[in-house]
């Protein structure tokens, strides 16, 4: 079957299938909210700006979260000796994408002439580095658990 | 759906790994299948069918007992 969206979608059929449901339920999602939005409207006054970012946000992070909990991002894990290999390549990845975040996030800070608040610093690599490996390491338990149980 | 996917692809000593890859798929996919847990194209099932050397009716149809 063709169409545009085609080359959003992974290789593997049921893969695909699985992300065209949560990309149809979050379209669903994303249409009801509007409608809540937009009946809200009439009563308070609600920042546009603010209405379409939440919008965008409610869409792509149920996307996002079904993804990490439906166990299909890791299709090969599936023993004890993977599952722990693994683990390790999540942790050095992660410390990779800290350290490149630090480094850009002080390039922006200085090609921007805005000072660089250290503890905002600290706090925004930290913060990102451990939602980053929480996310990954979520999405590889949920994975090693569905493999193991089809084995 | 039942099926005897993994019956068969343990007689002829091949893994799920092995499988997945020649009929370009992930092993989970095949887990799936084998446990009935998720029904494939009509296309996967052939290229299943022919990687296995059984015909459709071997591997997918349900013979009551």
């Amino acid at each position: 079957m063709k169409s545009w969206i085609s080359f959003l979608m992974p290789e593997d059929e049921y893969k695909e299938k699985k992300m065209l449901y949560f990309f149809s339920e979050g379209a669903i999602l994303l249409v009801l909210f509007l409608v809540v939005m937009f009946l809200v409207n009439k009563f308070i006054d609600l920042s546009t700006g603010v209405i379409l970012f939440a919008g965008i946000a409610v869409f792509l992070f149920y996307i996002f979260g079904r993804y990490i909990l439906s166990g299909m991002e890791y299709t090969d894990i599936a023993t004890e000796q993977e599952y722990k290999r693994a683990v390790r390549g999540l942790k050095s990845r992660t410390t990779s994408f800290v350290v490149l975040f630090a480094i850009f996030y002080l390039i922006y800070g200085i090609t921007s002439n805005s000072l660089v608040n250290w503890y905002e610093f600290t706090g925004m690599v930290i913060s990102v580095g451990v939602v980053s490996f929480l996310f990954d390491f979520i999405s590889l338990k949920k994975s090693y658990k569905k493999n193991k149980e089809l084995l | 759906m039942k099926n005897n996917v993994k019956k068969i692809r343990m007689k002829t000593s091949m893994t799920q790994q092995q499988l997945a890859k020649k009929v370009g798929v992930t092993r989970q996919t095949i887990g799936l299948i084998e446990k009935g847990e998720y029904n494939p194209t009509l296309q996967l099932c052939v290229a299943i069918a022919k990687e296995l050397d059984k015909t459709l009716d071997d591997l997918f149809w349900e013979v009551e007992e």
